[in-house]
Order: C-alpha cells, then sequence, then structure tokens
C-alpha cells in the first residue's frame, strides 16, 4: 500500500514538472507528426505500386507508434541527469520511500504521455484514412507500454550510472538511438529487406513490437508475431527494471 | 605533540562511554576504500565518533579528507566498507531503512526540485516519510514561518537566492522531525551575512534537543556552531574536543615568523626550538610558528636570539591560537592555506 502511495507522490512530482515545461511536450509530439506528415507520402509508390493514402498510413502508422513509445523512453534518463546534479536523487534516496518507487514514478509519467501522443497520432491518421481496429489497437497499447516501460527503465539506469554525465549519456542515448530505430524496422518493415537483415533484427525487441503492431493494427490478434512480442518483452521488462531499481539502490555517485 | 592530543582524545572516549546507550551516533573503525582504475583508494582510514543526543557536532577537515565520504556511510547512501557504525541507535548496514526515518541529510548539492515552489517540495518531502496530507501541509507552513521563507514560498525554487535556497534545504532536511540531521557543507558559497543567518538556525535546531552533524572546511563555522569537534585529516581522526578546549591545548599565543627562504626558516626553527619560552615550533616552507606561553616576553628573548643569529624575520605577527593551529600542529600543514577558496 506505501509503495503504491510512493509512487503515487513520484509520478505527481514529475507530472508537475513536466507540464511546467510544455515545450518539451509539443517538442516530443511534433517529431512523429512530421514523420506522418513527410515520409508517408514516399511509402504511397513503393515498390513499383501505388498505395491508398489510407493502406500507406496502415503500413507506417503503427511502425510510428513503436517510434514514440521507444523515443518517450528517452525522457526519464535525462532528465535523472539532472535531478542528480541538484542533488535531488540523493535526496530522495535518504528518505525511507520505496526504491522502486523512486524508478517508476517518473516512468509511469512518460508512459502516460506516450499514450496520449500514440492516441493523437491515430485519430489524425484516422482523419487521412487510417484503419481503426479497437480490439488489435488495446492489445497493442499494452504491448507498447511495456515497451516504453523497458527503455524508460534502461535509460534510467544508464542515466544514473552516467552519474550527472550529460555528454556520456548522450552519447550512449544517441548511439543506441538509430541502431535500433533501423534494425527495430520502425519505418520500413524489414520484411522488404534483406535476410541478414531481418536476422539482425531478431536482436533487437523494437523489431518484434514493430512486427506485432503491424499485425495487431490490422486487426489479427491471433498472428505468432503477437504472442512472439509478448513473450519477448515481458521478461525483459521485468529484468530491466529489477536491474534499473538495484542500480537506483547501489549507485555511488 | 601529537600524543598529547591523542591521550586527550582516549580520555574524551571513556567520558563519552557511560552515555553510549543515549548516544546519537558511535562509530567504530569506520573505512571507506575506493576502487578507482589507478588503484584503490583509502577515502576513510579510521573514523570512530561518539555524538551525543542534542549535540552539535563538527566534522572538520581539508576538501578530500573523507568527510563527506563518511557523512555518505552514515546516512546510507554509501556501504559501509569496514567497521561500525549506529545512527539514532540503529544499525546502519543491518537496518539502513530505520537509519533513513530518523536522519535528515542536507547534501552539498541541497537537493529540491527547482521547478516547484518551496510548499510543494516541502509537502512532497513530508508525504514521502509519510506524514498525511493534513499535516505535511501544517509541517510545510511552520518550516516556512521558521526559515523565513514565507515571501517566497509559492514561486518557483528557481528564483531563489543561494541563502534562500539553503535554507530551504534544511527545511526539506528536517520536515520529519528527524533525531539526527547531517549537514554536509552547509555554508559554501553563501555570502556572509547569509552564512551568520544560517548558523542562527541551525543553533536554534540544537537548542531544541536535535543532534547535528556538520561538516565543514571552515575553522570559523566550526568554532562558532560546533560543541565538540573531530579534526579530519587523510580518513583519520587527529583531534577531537570543545573548539575551546582543542585551542587551550594549544595555549598561549602563537608568534608567525616568515622568511624569505626555506633554509633560513629551517635555522631559525633550529634555533628557537630548543628555547625554554617555546612550547612548540612548526615549521612550514618559509613561516615558522612558535607555540609561547607569554607572547610579549617570548618576543623580545626570540628577537633577541635571532638578531644574534644574523637570522631576523621579514615578518611577523602573534596570534591566539585557532582550530587551524590545532590542525597545524597534529598534521604540519596549515587548513587555511589548503583551503584557499574564491567566492
Amino acid at each position: 500500500m506505501r509503495t503504491f502511495e510512493e509512487i503515487g507522490l513520484l509520478f505527481g512530482r514529475y507530472a508537475r514538472q513536466v507540464l511546467r515545461n510544455p515545450i518539451w511536450l509539443f517538442a516530443s509530439l511534433i517529431t512523429p507528426i512530421l514523420y506522418l506528415a513527410l515520409f508517408t507520402p514516399l511509402l504511397r509508390h513503393l515498390g513499383g505500386q501505388t498505395l491508398s493514402a489510407g493502406a500507406a498510413l496502415d503500413l507506417f502508422l503503427p511502425g510510428i507508434l513503436a517510434l514514440v513509445a521507444f523515443g518517450s523512453g528517452v525522457g526519464p534518463g535525462f532528465s535523472l541527469i539532472f535531478d542528480v546534479k541538484a542533488g535531488v536523487v540523493e535526496r530522495l534516496r535518504v528518505t525511507p520511500a520505496n526504491r522502486f518507487a523512486i524508478l517508476i514514478g517518473p516512468i509511469l509519467v512518460t508512459m502516460v504521455m506516450m499514450m496520449i501522443f500514440d492516441g493523437i497520432l491515430l485519430v489524425v491518421g484516422a482523419l487521412f484514412g487510417f484503419h481503426i481496429h479497437p480490439a488489435g489497437l488495446g492489445l497493442l497499447g499494452v504491448l507498447l507500454a511495456l515497451l516504453e516501460v523497458t527503455t524508460a527503465a534502461f535509460f534510467s539506469a544508464t542515466s544514473l550510472r552516467a552519474k550527472g554525465d550529460i555528454n556520456g549519456f548522450a552519447a550512449i542515448a544517441n548511439g543506441l538511438n538509430l541502431p535500433v530505430l533501423l534494425l527495430g524496422g520502425v519505418l520500413l518493415p524489414l520484411s522488404l529487406g534483406p535476410v541478414w537483415l531481418q536476422d539482425l533484427g531478431h536482436a533487437d525487441p523494437l523489431y518484434y513490437v514493430a512486427s506485432a503492431a503491424r499485425v495487431l493494427a490490422s486487426g489479427n490478434l491471433s498472428s505468432n508475431l503477437v504472442w512472439q512480442a509478448f513473450l519477448v518483452l515481458v521478461p525483459l521488462c521485468a529484468v530491466v527494471l529489477v536491474w534499473a531499481t538495484r542500480v537506483l539502490w547501489q549507485i555511488i555517485m | 605533540m601529537a600524543g598529547a592530543i591523542m591521550s586527550n582524545l582516549e580520555t574524551g572516549q571513556e567520558n563519552h562511554g557511560q552515555g553510549v546507550r543515549t548516544a546519537a551516533i558511535v562509530t567504530r573503525d569506520l573505512a571507506k576504500t575506493f576502487q578507482a582504475r589507478r588503484g584503490a583508494v583509502e577515502a576513510v582510514r579510521s573514523i570512530s565518533l561518539d555524538v551525543e543526543r542534542g549535540s552539535i557536532v563538527g566534522l572538520l577537515g581539508p576538501n578530500g579528507a573523507g568527510k563527506t565520504t563518511t557523512l555518505r556511510m552514515l546516512t546510507t547512501l554509501l556501504p559501509i566498507g569496514r567497521g561500525s557504525a549506529q545512527v539514532a541507535g540503529f544499525d546502519v548496514g543491518r537496518e539502513p531503512h530505520q537509519v533513513r526515518t530518523h536522519i535528515g541529510y542536507v547534501s552539498q548539492l541541497g537537493g529540491s526540485d527547482e521547478v516547484l515552489t518551496a510548499r510543494e517540495n516541502l509537502h512532497l518531502q513530508a508525504r514521502l516519510y509519510g506524514i498525511a496530507p493534513m499535516q505535511a501541509a501544517s509541517r510545510a507552513q511552520s518550516l516556512i514561518n521558521q526559515l523565513e521563507l514565507s515571501t517566497y514560498a509559492d514561486r518557483a525554487v528557481k528564483t531563489y537566492s543561494g541563502g534562500q535556497r539553503r535554507r530551504l534545504d534544511i527545511a526539506l532536511g528536517i520536515i520529519h522531525q528527524p533525531e539526527v540531521l547531517f549537514l554536509d557543507e552547509p555554508s559554501t558559497g553563501l555570502d556572509p551575512q547569509s552564512r551568520a543567518n544560517l548558523w542562527e538556525h541551525i543553533r536554534s535546531l540544537g537548542a531544541g534537543g536535535m543532534t547535528i552533524v556538520v561538516t565543514t572546511h571552515y575553522l570559523d563555522e566550526a568554532d562558532a556552531l560546533c560543541d565538540d569537534v573531530y579534526i579530519i585529516d587523510q580518513g583519520k581522526i587527529v583531534a577531537h574536543g570543545a573548539p575551546a578546549v582543542l585551542k587551550q591545548q594549544i595555549g598561549g599565543t602563537a608568534i608567525v615568523l616568515e622568511w624569505d627562504t626555506p633554509p633560513q626558516a629551517s635555522q631559525a626553527c633550529e634555533l628557537l626550538r630548543s628555547a625554554p619560552f617555546v612550547r612548540e615550533a612548526v615549521l612550514n616552507e618559509t613561516l615558522l610558528r612558535l607555540y609561547v606561553d607569554n607572547g610579549s616576553e617570548a618576543l623580545s628573548a626570540l628577537l633577541h636570539r635571532l638578531e644574534q643569529a644574523a637570522l631576523a624575520a621579514h615578518s611577523l605577527r602573534l596570534s591566539q591560537p585557532s582550530l587551524d593551529d590545532v590542525f597545524l600542529r597534529t598534521t604540519g600543514r596549515s587548513l587555511r592555506e589548503e583551503t584557499v577558496e574564491v567566492h
């Protein structure tokens, strides 16, 4: 009970911080909107065939939803850099508050933000012909939440280990960002590429999510890709959360 | 010479021995070694503290002496390397959760949320210590009054001055009414007026019965604030006692002489060290400090001797012993010279 209360308190703290810097909210939302507006038209004439706007979005939007989930996971990492520098992390660690609560509070805020962003993208997409399949999207929401929490916990721990060094953290975050996104097949499905690329993709958790996202968004809940994605994400999320909590517990700053 | 102080340290510990049950902090041979790439760094070698409940205790030493590392071990932020530590009656290694509920810690960095207001910061902090919302609000309000923050209590912390921010940091550290409060270099970076004001607040907390541990590299801070001072150098306690007692042991007056070159100073040191009026001589490069019982009598005798030996000093001054002299006597180095800081 106490831990839930603490999670709520630390959720509230981070949510206030985010809402008082709304510029970041717009910055986070503008990237996927730009992708949709400027990248989707390229897909319509892919491989010699011409797709309708709706069909192109059906192919492209699910990957963007996954991209938003992954991208919003970097946020808590960056804000932890500043919290470490300002002594906030140290102050929280001296309180009796549960270490898991200290970790997960901000992460849940970014998860909710991700849900809202993805919701906005779905609404915008639907206006331009994206086909909405509620059941599939509901299950996809769960999968995206798992991905977001995993990513956020990973970057939180990485940030703590960087001990307030923003350059070190930014180098890791940026260095991972592009290969993970490309190998995840977020922008274009890897099935368009050679076999070796698809093989490499299997090492990328995002690949499973992006693949499952496309079938789930099309309303297909029984595809193997769906349970495979959960099979990868559920244990991965658990392991990363345990690891990140341990880092927060033990880190020497 | 160090022996005199160390033996005094031991008797001091015996006196505390009868009150171990009520001690706020007891540590025995606390030590911490960090594994760095270039080998092991012994940040803390052996720290044994006996802090009485309700006292204000200073850990005084130069930067890098191991004060902050000691504090971080006592506040559960850092696993204890070797030795034992009890804080507020709980074992730091085995009962970290209990220790956390009974202590407050104000780090050098502060730790308030810049985007939030003082009131929001205080309220959240109280809630994290399990204080109910209504009570949290009233505690926040009373600390806002007590620490003179009411004018800006509802402004974002990023607009605060250094002194205001420091007072908020302390309010955050005491909102749950801890038994023991740890302040790490509380007045660093503050202007003289804010420092004096901060000391006033710390003293009144001490008068209210809270045990307070202050680390500092400022002599005047330790002197002005603390009932009891542990002087720490290179991870070890080199002297311990009430500031007045420590200074008394140095005794009389210090005569500080300076020459142009180190050889001159060391010749003069040889010459004067054995003089009957000199209790102790400490040489540091071109500076020679003589501790004497009677300043004016000694002065004429030593000037006479120096003149005979053609070793006249180019400058000379008298000073009352300070905690710096205590540090100098035990380590051979000056705390003042080591901690030249720009403010």
